[in-house]
C-alpha cells in the first residue's frame, strides 16, 4: 500500500532546505549597502543563486561588452610588468610531462590521503545526529576534497577567460605581453585539474552557485579594473588560499606536486593584478569610483567568506537527513574552512591594502566582520611563488 | 537636373536571413526561459540539478596522430656491434599502444633539417609501458648512426605512430600458422610477433627463417635460441651468407633458391598459413618469387618495405609553388603548397583537417585520391597498385608538379 507519510516526511524537508537557499540568497543582496555593488552584483546573483544558470546541463552563455585596447606604437610602458613577463616565459611547464602522472592515486591509501578526516572533522557530525561508519567518513572527506577540485577547475575556466579579456582590454603594453602568459598558465591550469579528476577520481562537482556568481559580474562587467579587481586580486587570491590549503594538507604526492606548481604560477596572477591596479586606481579613479570598488571588494570578500558551503557535496549526501542551515553551521565550524579562510583573508587583505581598496573609510566594515586580524602579511609583488610554497611548507 | 532618386530594394537573401534570424533569436530565448522556469519550478517542488557527475577518463591521451610524442630513452644496449636496443617510455606514464608488427616514427632535428624515420617496435605489445626500437648502422644513414653511436640513456626522442598494416595481433584462440622470412635488421617487427604471439597462442605454429652475413650480425641470436629451446610451436631457421667452421645451420643467400629450399624443408604447410616478409628489396623480391612459384595465394604473403631515404630516388626538384585544394567533407581548404612542401605539410599548415601518422609513406594514413592535378610521389611507399589505379597518393611523399584538387577519403 502507498505509504504518504513518506512523501510528505520529505516533502518539507526538502522544501525547508529550498527556502533556506532563497533566504541565504536574499539575505546576500540584502548585505550589501552600495546601491551601485547591488546593481552589478544582482543580475549575476539572480542567474547563479536563482536560475541556477551554471547547473543547467548546457554551455553557459554570458555576454561580454569591455572594449579591446589597441596601441600601434608598441610602447614599453611598464618595466615591472616586462619583468614578470620575462619570468612568467622562463617559468612555463607542461602539465603532461612534468607531472608524475603515472602515480596511482589511490583514495583509499591511508598513507596517501588526498584530505585527512580532521579537515572536515567528521566526528562532529554526530553533534547533529548523524552517524558515519569508517569507510563512510572516508569516502565524505574524499567527496569534500573532489567538490574543491572541481571548484578549482571550475575557477580555472574562468580564470582563463577573464585572462584573454583582460589581455585584450588593458592598457599597459608589457601587460598585454605578460597576460598572454597568464592565457596558457590557465590553459595549463585546466588541463592538470580536469586531468586529476577525470583519471584519478573518476568525478566532477557541479559549479558551484557562488562562484558562478562571482564568475558571471566579472566577465559580464564592461570595466576592465573590475574584472582585473575581480580576477586578479579576489579570485586568485581565493584560490592562492584554497590552493594552499590542500597543498598543506595533502599525503597524495601527485597532487602536492601539481598544486606546487600551479601555486608558483598563481603567484605571479596576483602579483600582476596588484602592479596594474595599484596606478590605476590611486591615478585615475575619483574618490567616487575608488570607493564603488572598493565596496564591491568588501562585499566579494564576504561572498567568499560566508558562501563556500559544500553544498553540492550536502546534496549528495546529506539532504533529507540533516537540515540544510545544520550542515552550514557545521561546514563553518571545521577546522579545515577556518584554516582555509585564514590562509585566504591572509593573502587577499594585503593585496586590497597595496591596491588602494582598504581606506580607513571602509576598515569598520572589515572590523565589524571580523576580518582585521589579517591586516598584517606581505602584498603579492612583495612574494613570490618559490617564497609562498615554502611559507606553506613551513606550516605544513 | 537633379538625379533621379530611386529606392534600392533590399536583396532578397538578406530579408529572407532577417526574417529568419528574428524567430531564431526569439526560439532562443524562449528556450532560455524554459529552462530557467523549469529550474524556478523545479526548486519549489524540492527537485534541484544534480549535484555530482561521474567522469571515466575522458582525457585523451598523450598519443595522437597529430602531434609527436616526447618520449625518454629508458635504456640502450648493443645486441650486435652495429645493432642497437632502445627501450623507450613516456615520462607521463602512458602505455604504448601497438599490434606486432607496427612501426613508430623517429622525428630527429639534425644538422638544421627534421629527419624522420621509421623503426618497428620489437618488444612484445603485452608489456607496453615501454616499447623498444631496435636500430641498425646503415652505411651513410644519418638517423641511424645517430642512435647507434650517440643516443644514451636519458635522452628524449620524438615519436609519431604507431603505424602500419603489417601486423599479427594476438588472439589467445586463434591456431594458426606463420612464417615469417626476415633479411638483417627485417627482424624487429618479427621479434615483436614472436614474442607477443607464442606466449598466448597455444595452438599457433611460428616458422622464423633469418638471413644474415656472418653468425656475429644475428640480432636478437640468444633471445631467438631462448625462444625456440624447448618450444616445439617455433622453428628457428638461421641462413648465413658467410658461414664460421663448424656452423651446422643453412648456408647461403636469402635468394630465390635458397630460399624455395628451405621453405621446401619445411614440408606441407597448411594452406592458410600466411607469410610475412620483411628485409632488403632484393630478399624480399626472392621470398615472393619463391613464394609465388610455391603456389601461395598472393593475399597471404604480407610484406613490409623499408627503404633508406638518403638512397631514395627524389620525386624531381620542383621550382615553382603550385595551388593546392583540399576538400574535407563539405569543407574546403585552398592553399599553395610550395616546392619544398609536401601536400600534407601544405595542407596541415593551412588547418585541412588531414589524417597522418609515420609521414613517410609507410602506412597510407594520409591517403588522399587526386581529383585533379599532376602529383609526383617519392618512391617507393605502401600505396598499393589497386589504390594507385584508383587515383589515391600519400599526401605525406606527395608534391605538386601542377594545380592540384585533393579529397580526403
Amino acid at each position: 500500500m502507498f505509504d504518504a507519510s513518506k512523501l510528505t516526511n520529505l516533502l518539507p524537508l526538502k522544501m525547508r532546505s529550498q527556502t533556506d537557499a532563497y533566504l541565504e540568497a536574499l539575505g546576500v543582496f540584502l548585505e550589501i549597502r552600495d546601491p551601485r555593488v547591488l546593481a552589478s552584483l544582482a543580475p549575476s546573483g539572480v542567474r547563479g543563486l536563482l536560475l541556477k544558470r551554471g547547473k543547467q546541463g548546457i554551455p553557459t552563455q554570458i555576454k561580454c561588452s569591455h572594449t579591446a585596447y589597441f596601441d600601434w606604437t608598441y610602447p614599453n610602458d611598464h618595466p615591472e610588468m616586462r619583468e614578470l613577463y620575462t619570468r612568467a616565459k622562463a617559468g612555463q611547464w607542461d602539465g603532461a610531462t612534468y607531472l608524475p602522472w603515472k602515480t596511482d592515486v589511490d583514495p583509499e591509501n591511508p598513507n596517501t590521503l588526498i584530505l585527512p578526516q580532521s579537515f572536515l572533522g567528521v566526528e562532529r557530525l554526530e553533534d547533529y545526529n548523524v552517524r558515519l561508519d569508517d569507510k563512510e567518513k572516508h569516502a565524505l572527506t574524499n567527496s569534500v576534497a573532489t567538490w574543491m577540485l572541481s571548484q578549482f577547475l571550475h575557477g580555472e575556466q574562468g580564470a582563463l577567460f577573464a585572462a584573454a579579456q583582460v589581455t585584450e582590454a588593458v592598457q599597459f603594453f608589457d601587460g598585454k605581453l605578460y597576460g598572454a602568459t597568464q592565457v596558457i598558465d590557465e590553459g595549463r591550469h585546466i588541463e592538470v585539474f580536469h586531468r586529476y579528476l577525470d583519471e584519478k577520481l573518476n568525478k566532477l562537482y557541479q559549479v558551484n552557485d557562488n562562484l558562478f556568481v562571482i564568475i558571471d559580474a566579472l566577465i559580464s562587467d564592461s570595466r576592465w579594473d573590475m574584472k582585473f579587481l575581480g580576477m586578479q586580486i579576489m579570485v586568485e587570491g581565493l584560490a592562492l588560499g584554497a590552493f594552499g590549503t590542500l597543498y598543506k594538507l595533502t599525503k597524495e604526492p601527485l597532487l602536492k606536486v601539481l598544486l606546487k606548481m600551479v601555486i608558483q604560477d598563481e603567484a605571479r596572477h596576483v602579483h600582476y593584478g596588484v602592479l596594474a591596479l595599484r596606478d590605476h586606481i590611486n591615478k585615475e579613479l575619483d574618490e567616487s569610483e575608488r570607493r564603488e570598488r572598493e565596496d564591491w571588494a568588501f562585499e566579494v570578500s564576504l561572498l567568499m567568506r560566508n558562501r563556500f558551503m559544500l553544498y553540492e557535496v550536502y546534496e549528495e549526501w546529506f539532504e533529507g537527513r540533516m537540515p540544510r542551515d545544520k550542515w552550514r553551521e557545521f561546514v563553518t565550524n571545521s577546522p579545515g574552512m577556518r584554516e582555509f579562510r585564514q590562509v585566504m583573508f591572509s593573502r587577499l587583505v594585503p593585496n586590497l591594502r597595496a591596491i588602494g581598496l582598504m581606506t580607513p573609510r571602509i576598515l569598520p566594515h572589515y572590523e565589524r566582520v571580523g576580518l582585521m586580524q589579517y591586516f598584517g602579511g606581505d602584498a603579492a609583488d612583495k612574494l613570490s611563488g618559490e617564497q609562498l610554497i615554502s611559507d606553506l611548507d613551513r606550516a605544513a | 537636373m537633379l538625379p533621379a532618386v530611386t529606392r534600392v530594394p533590399l536583396p532578397a537573401s538578406l530579408l529572407q536571413r532577417l526574417v529568419r534570424a528574428v524567430p531564431q533569436a526569439l526560439t532562443r530565448k524562449i528556450k532560455d526561459l524554459r529552462r530557467d522556469l523549469a529550474v524556478l519550478t523545479g526548486a519549489f517542488a524540492g527537485n534541484h540539478p544534480a549535484p555530482v557527475t561521474v567522469r571515466t577518463r575522458r582525457t585523451p591521451p598523450s598519443s595522437s596522430l597529430v602531434a609527436t610524442r616526447h618520449v625518454r630513452v629508458k635504456s640502450v644496449v648493443h645486441d650486435t656491434a652495429d645493432a642497437l636496443c632502445v627501450e623507450l617510455e613516456d615520462p607521463t606514464g602512458a602505455p604504448f599502444s601497438f599490434v606486432p608488427g607496427q612501426f613508430f616514427t623517429v622525428v630527429l632535428p639534425l644538422e638544421g633539417e627534421t629527419l624522420r624515420r621509421a623503426y618497428s617496435a620489437s618488444s612484445a605489445c603485452q608489456s607496453p609501458a615501454t616499447v623498444r626500437i631496435t636500430v641498425k648502422r646503415v652505411a651513410g644513414g644519418k638517423v641511424s648512426n645517430y642512435i647507434v653511436d650517440s643516443l644514451k640513456e636519458g635522452a628524449f626522442l620524438e615519436l609519431l605512430g604507431p603505424s602500419g598494416n603489417f601486423v599479427v595481433a594476438p588472439n589467445p584462440s586463434a591456431r594458426r600458422s606463420l612464417v615469417l622470412i626476415a633479411g638483417g635488421s627485417g627482424i624487429t617487427p618479427m621479434m615483436s610477433i614472436l614474442q607477443s604471439v607464442l606466449p598466448v597462442e597455444p595452438e599457433t605454429q611460428i616458422t622464423l627463417l633469418y638471413g644474415n652475413r656472418g653468425e656475429d650480425d644475428i640480432i636478437f641470436r640468444n633471445a631467438l635460441a631462448e625462444l625456440a629451446a624447448g618450444e616445439p610451436r617455433f622453428v628457428l631457421r638461421h641462413v648465413l651468407s658467410n658461414p664460421p667452421d663448424g656452423w651446422n645451420g643453412a648456408a647461403g643467400v636469402l635468394d630465390e633458391a635458397t630460399t624455395s629450399r628451405e621453405l621446401a624443408l619445411l614440408g606441407d604447410l597448411p594452406e592458410t598459413t600466411e607469410y610475412y616478409v620483411c628485409g632488403p628489396q632484393p630478399m624480399m623480391d626472392a621470398a615472393r618469387a619463391a613464394l609465388r612459384s610455391r603456389g601461395v595465394d598472393p593475399e597471404k604473403i604480407h610484406e613490409e618495405r623499408f627503404s633508406s631515404p638518403h638512397l631514395r630516388p627524389a620525386a624531381h626538384k620542383l621550382t615553382t609553388s603550385q595551388p593546392l585544394t583540399v576538400r574535407c567533407g563539405a569543407r574546403e581548404t585552398i592553399t599553395t603548397v610550395g616546392p619544398d612542401q609536401t601536400l600534407l605539410e601544405a595542407g596541415l599548415a593551412a588547418g585541412a583537417a588531414m589524417n597522418f601518422s609515420c609521414t613517410l609513406g609507410g602506412c597510407a594514413a594520409c591517403k588522399v585520391k587526386v581529383v585533379s592535378g599532376e602529383v609526383a610521389m617519392e618512391e617507393p611507399n605502401c600505396l598499393s597498385s589497386d589504390e594507385r589505379n584508383e587515383g589515391f597518393v600519400l599526401a605525406c611523399v606527395a608534391r605538386a608538379n601542377s594545380p592540384v584538387v585533393v579529397e580526403v577519403p
